[in-house]
């Protein structure tokens, strides 16, 4: 090493600092939106401490050379496993599913640790599998499997978001690895057929439901009863956003929120606050510090000095934008609603504490680069 | 610490920008979205918004009042209290405390539980009327326990009562709640909503538009359970606009009340028939009767169906407005209408007489007279009700004088009333007896001369047309309301009397009638002589009648044991007081009553004798024939002098 790079030189800034922002807003959000309710009004400080302890997580995990989780990955992905396999024995009952595990004060949700344990998982694979020829469908099988240990057990809480999201951060890391054209099409066609199967055996009726009222409202043939029934939460939340205009009802001012006619306004829905509440302007500050983190971490990953670090910063990246992506989506109405939580944003525990983590790890890569 | 050996990164290189650049598509596209709903279809979603946290509550208006020309109160609204329930706030048990408190039994339960259980989810959160007009015990239970029951709401609400009962019924009409027809048929302009009350008869329902009044509103904040918000922390929404409710009109009608009780009273021994009272000056009508009645206060409440089948059933026909809405074969009463047509008729001479046996011989038929009374002129065929002398009238003068003197009185035209489907009666022409009966025959000349051919005619009918024999030709408009008031009792306008048409009638032909009628009543040989008011200060005229039934007109489910009696015949009286100075024309008609001078004479009599004696006692002189030099009272004044000469 030529030059000797102190730690202000390595830490990343800008991560650091959009990452910041995003927590910030998420909390000053998160403190509206609750405001209504009182059972939740408290959330805001609950947040607090979730990112407080996330941020000591994600410093120590940022701290420790990250060859070190290459050598560990399959620990801590089994760790992952059966995290998610006590779920079924101890877990506990929400709306139906089955995702929560309860540790004394706090309750876990190892669907949400299950996306790192993946993404490490996976990286820890295509680190000892440099291929310089494109990847064949037999290639892909072991990876495959991978993906679908956790998956299948995420499905089965069930929790079709977040078993959605394992598989698309999975498809974003195999195509950073060169895939045969071949191999793309029969992917793609089995995807296509697989469809009606699935929409028939492992769709519940009300994920059906939240599918059909989405296919309704955007082709505008959406009626009363509809919109009253399967489709209040997407409503309501375009209301919510499209009310707010460009500058936004003000802080504590969006009524969509204050009498209570958006749904899971704290953890599936407060982009819908946000953007009620701050209109166009806040929309594009907030859909700008995610593009911003999705790029650079790519950029991270792009400057990764080793394979193991290039594949998890690009799966932490691939899980923020999907999961922004998602939500977003969701909360416009041009996506169906499921389950996905917007990073950092959204009230939850396991989720902040999760993306601590990935934001550490790329911390950890970002930092990384000029080593060795 | 030995760390795994660096691997070859070149195969990912090319992909991060492909992959940057469709991740800033990606979100590029999302804010494309935001932007829509944010700022170009801001406006749509700001509305629904704003639709979202307002709910209308409408405020009812306060129906007006009627009042009669007296100022007593024929109509009125008396408070009453609705429970509403809010499904969504109601514990199973909480149904079963509301079903003790309010004291229902076994099937009112289930159909509450029935009820309950139909409503759709999403109007769970609503308030839903589920009884109204509850009693006092049963608003006492709920207010006590009203804290225990947030899904239960008491909401005082007006309710119409009617002093009156049955009393005139027909003509002041009832209220009751709109139905869905009535919705569909009114449209959304009309303003009335499922719940609303409307008027269903009489002048309830022809003066609806000036008693209902408009509806207010008051908007209110709501959450999206439909709670309302106290606070208006600041919504940039007005918290609470009011548009308040705007009463309907008061209307004073011309109808006295005192006058229909004494109606009742000397109604008392027959059981169905109807009186009409107009004020022969104006065309006001002071009574509308029609017998038997219902008590209006029952339907505004909901009448059993059982009960309602009583009233439809019931042979006397309660339901049917006999002053109005029916139409009856006038009989003798029409006599002065052949006989001013007669008069018309040059060279005709009222003085001639005509020899009565007892019936008159025409062809192989055998006309029929009361009785044989001797040698006639016109003013005493009038007097005693001569047939024959009207058979010999109608032959000279033919059908079409008659109909035409007929019209001229309002005969076979609707007087313009305004309520109850009035019916037009029937003046039958030449034509009319070609296409029905193949021809047309004298006799039928001279049953309409008689008023037993095929004129039909209403007793308000009959009414303003012995008010314009009383007034010297001036025929009224009926008019049923004096004035419009508002509810705080300022005029918003006086009604006055509208004349339809005036008569041009002979001073000389008008007094041969009005001494005939006078003659009816006063006259020892009189058809109505003996039906006077024993000690009696009210001179009246008029005329009797005893119009046949036609066979076959009456109905066929008819108890056998009970058809005779509605085989009789129906009893007439036509006329009007003071005979001198006429103020109010009356008709009588007892349905099967038999005779006029001996059924409807009486009650007429008696009525104008307690409607207008007490004023005669108490009127100061000037009103006395001898100071009155109107050309009215001319032909009244004549009226007695010839009576004298009669006796």
């Amino acid at each position: 090493m030529a030059t000797v790079r102190t730690f202000r030189d390595q830490f990343d800034w800008p991560l650091f600092v959009a990452t910041c922002a995003i927590a910030v807003l998420g909390v000053v959000n998160l403190y509206s939106a609750t405001s209504a309710s009182g059972a939740l009004s408290e959330a805001y400080l609950q947040q607090i401490y979730w990112l407080t302890l996330g941020a000591g997580v994600a410093t120590l995990v940022a701290a420790i050379d990250y060859r070190h989780y290459e050598r560990n990955a399959w620990i801590i992905y089994g760790g992952g496993i059966a995290l998610l396999l006590l779920v079924f024995l101890l877990g506990t009952s929400i709306r139906g599913s089955t995702r929560w595990i309860n540790l004394g004060g706090f309750s876990l949700q190892p669907s949400e640790t299950a996306k790192i344990c993946l993404i490490i998982a996976l990286a820890k694979y295509l680190h000892h599998d440099p291929k310089t020829e494109g990847r064949t469908l037999k290639d892909l099988v072991i990876p495959g499997l991978i993906l679908a240990l956790p998956m299948g057990l995420i499905l089965l809480q069930p929790d079709l978001g977040t078993g959605l999201l394992c598989m698309f951060v999975f498809g974003t890391i195999m195509v950073l690895t060169k895939l045969k054209i071949r191999s793309l099409v029969t992917l793609a066609l089995a995807f296509v057929f697989s469809a009606p199967l699935a929409w028939n055996y492992a769709l519940h009726g009300y994920q059906k439901n939240r599918v059909l009222a989405f296919w309704a409202q955007l082709m505008g043939e959406a009626d009363d009863r509809i919109i009253r029934t399967i489709g209040w939460h997407s409503h309501q939340s375009q209301v919510a956003i499209g009310s707010g205009g460009f500058w936004g009802k003000g802080f504590m001012q969006g009524t969509q929120n204050q009498f209570r006619f958006l749904p899971d306004q704290h953890s599936d829905f407060p982009f819908a606050v946000w953007a009620e509440e701050q209109g166009f302007v806040g929309t594009l500050l907030l859909i700008g510090l995610y593009a911003f983190v999705v790029v650079w971490g790519l950029r991270i990953a792009s400057t990764a000095k080793d394979r193991f670090g290039a594949v998890t910063a690009v799966g932490v990246t691939a899980l923020v934008f999907w999961q922004a992506v998602i939500n977003l989506g969701m909360v416009s109405g041009v996506l169906p609603v499921v389950g996905v939580t917007l990073p950092l944003f959204s009230y939850g525990g396991s989720s902040v504490l999760t993306l601590m983590i990935g934001i550490g790890l790329l911390m950890n890569v970002s930092m990384r680069r000029f080593s060795f | 610490m030995q760390l795994s050996p660096r691997r070859e990164v070149g195969e990912f290189r090319k992909r991060y920008k492909w992959m940057a650049l469709t991740a800033i598509v990606v979100f590029s596209l999302l804010v494309g979205r935001m932007a829509q709903l944010q700022l170009v279809q801001y406006d749509e979603w700001a509305r629904i918004a704003r639709e979202n946290i307002t709910k209308t509550i409408s405020l009812p208006a306060t129906r007006g009042i009627l009042r009669d020309a007296r100022g007593r109160i024929i109509a009125e609204n008396r408070p009453s209290y609705v429970v509403y329930l809010t499904p969504q706030l109601l514990a199973p048990e909480d149904v079963a405390r509301v079903a003790e408190l309010m004291n229902l039994d076994e099937a009112e339960r289930a159909a509450l539980q029935r009820r309950l259980d139909e409503i759709p989810s999403h109007r769970r959160t609503h308030q839903i009327e589920m009884f109204g007009d509850i009693d006092r015990e049963q608003l006492a239970a709920l207010e006590t326990h009203r804290t225990d029951l947030p899904g239960v709401d008491v909401v005082p609400k007006p309710a119409r009562t009617y002093p009156y009962g049955h009393l005139g019924a027909h003509a002041v009409g009832y209220l009751n709640e709109v139905s869905a027809e009535d919705l569909e048929r009114l449209g959304a302009d009309a303003g009335y909503r499922a719940g609303d009350v409307i008027g269903r008869m009489g002048v309830e329902k022809g003066w609806e538009a000036y008693l209902r009044g408009h509806r207010g509103y008051r908007r209110v904040l709501v959450d999206a359970r439909g709670r309302r918000q106290r606070e208006a922390r600041g919504f940039g929404i007005a918290h609470e606009e009011v548009e308040p409710p705007t009463p309907g009109h008061d209307l004073v009608l011309t109808l006295d009340m005192e006058l229909m009780t004494s109606i009742e009273r000397a109604f008392a021994g027959h059981p169905s028939g109807s009186v009409v009272v107009v004020d022969v000056n104006s065309g006001r009508v002071r009574a509308l009767y029609s017998k038997p009645s219902y008590n209006v206060n029952s339907l505004v409440a909901g009448m059993p169906q059982a009960d309602y089948a009583a009233l439809r059933d019931d042979p006397f026909r309660p339901l049917i407005d006999k002053t109005i809405y029916e139409s009856y074969f006038p009989g003798s009463t029409f006599k002065p209408f052949s006989a001013l047509a007669a008069l018309d008729q040059p060279g005709f001479d009222p003085n001639h007489r005509v020899e009565c046996i007892g019936y008159y011989q025409i062809g192989t038929d055998r006309k029929r007279c009361t009785s044989a009374h001797g040698e006639v002129d016109m003013r005493h065929a009038l007097v005693q009700s001569c047939n024959t002398y009207f058979y010999v009238l109608a032959e000279r003068v033919g059908l079409e004088p008659i109909n035409t003197w007929a019209r001229r009185f309002g005969f076979g035209e609707r007087t313009g009333v305004g309520i109850n489907s009035e019916a037009r009666g029937f003046l039958a022409t030449r034509e009319w007896y070609t296409e029905h009966f193949g021809r047309f025959r004298v006799g039928d000349t001279m049953n309409t001369a008689i008023g037993q051919g095929n004129t039909r005619a209403t007793l308000l009918q009959l009414a303003l047309s012995y008010g314009a024999l009383a007034n010297g030709g001036t025929l009224y408009r009926p008019q049923l309301i004096e004035s419009i008031r508002e509810a705080d009792g300022t005029l918003v306008e006086e009604l006055p009397p509208q004349v339809a048409r005036r008569i041009a009638i002979p001073e000389e032909h008008a007094q041969i009638i009005a001494s005939g009628l006078f003659g009816a009543v006063n006259e020892q040989s009189g058809t109505a002589y003996e039906a006077r008011v024993v000690g009696g200060t009210v001179v009246a005229a008029g005329k009797t009648g005893t119009a046949e039934i036609q066979r076959g007109s009456t109905r066929r489910d008819l108890d056998p044991r009970r058809a005779w009696y509605f085989q009789r015949s129906h009893a007439w009286f036509a006329g009007y007081a003071p005979a001198s100075d006429p103020e109010v024309a009356i008709v009588v008609l007892v349905e099967h009553g038999g005779g006029g001078g001996r059924a409807a004479a009486p009650i007429a009599l008696r009525v104008l004798q307690d409607y207008l004696g007490e004023r005669t006692s108490v009127s100061p002189p000037a009103t006395s024939p001898a100071t009155s030099s109107t050309p009215r009272t001319n032909a009244a004044r004549t009226t007695s002098t010839s009576a004298s000469e009669g006796r």
